[in-house]
Order: C-alpha cells, then structure tokens, then sequence
C-alpha cells in the first residue's frame, strides 16, 4: 500500500532531520543526569522523570530544586512556569493539527519540545503524523537513553564543589538563557525578574518564592513593554 | 555512595507525576486555547517572557552572590551564542575555578 509505504518514509525522514538535534541533546541529556545524581535521584527516578515530563529546561530547573530540597509542590509550580511558552508554541500548530482526532493529537503533542516544534514548523504543509513521530521517538529514546546514561556516571564523582561544578547550574541556566535573547527588548524582562527576584531572595532565602517573584516581574515587563508599543527597545530584533 | 540504580523514591516519583502533568497540559493546551480565547498582545508577550525570566530568578541570587561567580556568568553570557552549549558550560566552569582561586 503507498500510503503505509510513504508513512515509513516520512518516519525515516523524521528521524533522519532529527538527528542534528539528538546531537546537541546526548550531552545535555547527560550533563542533566550526573547532575540529578548529586542531587539524589538514582537512575530509575531520572529515567521516569525523563520518561513523563521529557522537557530539557524544565527538568534543569526541577533537579536543581530537589537538590535544595525545595517542596514537591513548588518544583512542581516552577515546571509548569518553565513551560508555560509550550502554550504558545502549541497555537501556532494548531492548523496542523486541525484533521486530527483529539486523542492522537493529545498523544502527538505530549512530544513537543522546543527542536520537535521547530522541526514540525518547518517541516509545513508537508507536516504528517509519521514525521511527527519519526522525529519525536528518536528525540524520545534519545533523551532517556543519555538522562539515565549521565546519572550512572553522575554517582561516581565525590565532590562536585571542588571542581567548580556547582557552577554548571548557573552556566546551564544562562545558556539556556541566550536561546530566550530576541534581541534588547529581552532586557527589560530579565532585569525587571532579577531584581524582584533579588529582593525577594533576600528577604526568604531559601524558598521558591524568588522564582515566581522573578516570574510575575518578567511577565508585567514584558506585558508592560508590548502595551507601550512595538517602536521601543528592538522589540522582535534580529535572533 | 553508589546509589541503587532501581531505588525509586516516591516522593521524587510524585513529583515526577505532577510535572508530567502540567507540563502536557501546557502542550495541549496551546491548541485548544486558540480557538477559543484570543490572547491579546500583552498576554502573549508576558507568556513569552515567562520562561526567560524563570531562569533569570533561577541565576540571579547565586550568580551575583561572589564576584568570582559573577565575572564566570558573564563570560558564559559572552560565548553561550557562539559555541555549542556543553562547551560553553565546560568554559564557565574552568573559569570559575580559576577566578575563586584568584579573587
């Protein structure tokens, strides 16, 4: 049958597109488990969490929460906060998704991540569920094999302090901070949620509220900045 | 300490849940809301802005917490566009050493 026949095909290709991607995640993936070691996770907890949540940032976020012994709760609250821009990234798919049931468009989309959405965008009116999946399961494995992978080893090194990695947190975040920067209208926002979140740190260090502090700020700065008008600070500015 | 590699720890587990959860809601609720609500420019840009300034709350109290770290977070802030993230990491961190050690 062609039509099965071009499914495969367009699986492959998915796979095939992704791979550039899984490039750059294998080593993360890994950085991500070594840490979760020194925070306590042992590879099943890893493995399980890359398996159900499968978000890169947000999963950085949470292991250095649990590290700190933060409440479930609250790493729970800052996950969502992470992906929040999910929502928006799902919207401008929805024509895509249009002729598909809502239960298989619920199980595709459990897979989107940042490179799946990027990929699918680009992929446009060419975009079919097999692609879609061609490029997710390989993201999918790809993540959980090196999380899992990165924990293991993680558990062999004594000290991270005295090499200089309880660093790594702040390098990651900042890194995946530059893949956040549209140019200097980010400015604002940033600045506006580390001084909130400076403030608040100082008054409960310790706690998560800084973070949803730093959140609240970046958002009103932001909403603030688009009712000024779009002629401010290089708003939408070269990435 | 060599952990179990099968030890789960329930609470880690709900947690895990929890941020399943919410983070496949966020995935699904992006087409679901559009063609319902319409979000106007400044709830767009403030869902945009959110997880940049997430990760800015994240960095900020330990970054700017010795010089040594400060000076290290803007030297990753300088290269994190330019050379692949791992290698970027691996440079803050060998620059962090080196400027505890000097300052």
């Amino acid at each position: 049958m062609t039509s099965r026949a071009s499914a495969r095909q367009d699986f492959a290709l998915g796979a095939l597109h992704s791979l550039p991607v899984v490039a750059g995640a294998v080593p993360f993936g890994f950085l991500l488990g070594s840490l979760a070691a020194k925070a306590g996770l042992s590879p099943l907890d890893m493995g399980l969490m890359s398996a159900l949540v499968f978000a890169g940032s947000a999963q950085f976020v949470a292991v250095d929460l649990l590290g700190k012994g933060t409440a479930g709760l609250a790493v729970v609250g800052a996950i969502l906060l992470v992906n929040l821009r999910h929502l928006l990234m799902g919207a401008t798919l929805e024509p895509r998704f249009r002729g598909v049931s809502k239960a298989r468009a619920g199980l595709a989309l459990f897979f989107m991540t940042d490179e799946q959405w990027a990929l699918a965008l680009r992929r446009g009116q060419e975009l079919t569920l097999a692609y879609w999946y061609g490029v997710a399961l390989t993201l999918y494995l790809a993540w959980l094999a090196s999380s899992v992978a990165g924990t293991m080893a993680g558990a062999l090194i004594a000290d991270p302090a005295a090499w200089g990695l309880d660093f790594t947190f702040i390098a990651v975040f900042l890194c995946l901070l530059a893949g956040f920067w549209r140019g200097a209208g980010s400015l604002p926002p940033w600045i506006a949620s580390a001084a909130a979140a400076l403030g608040v740190h100082a008054l409960s260090p310790g706690g998560p509220w800084h973070i949803l502090a730093g959140a609240v700020a970046g958002g009103a700065a932001a909403a603030w900045q688009s009712r000024l008008g779009r002629d401010g600070v290089g708003e939408g500015g070269a990435s | 300490m060599i952990p179990d590699a099968m030890q789960l720890d329930w609470s880690l587990f709900a947690v895990a849940l929890g941020g399943a959860l919410v983070t496949w809601l966020t995935r699904i609720g992006g087409p679901w809301l559009i063609t319902r609500v319409r979000l106007g420019p400044a709830a767009s840009a403030a869902l945009e802005a959110t997880p940049g300034a997430v990760l800015v709350a994240l960095v900020a109290p330990s970054a700017l917490s010795r010089p040594s770290d400060a000076l290290a977070a803007a030297f990753v802030c300088l290269i994190a566009r330019r050379v692949p993230m791992v290698v970027a990491v691996a440079g803050g961190v060998a620059m962090v050493v080196l400027l505890r050690w000097l300052l």
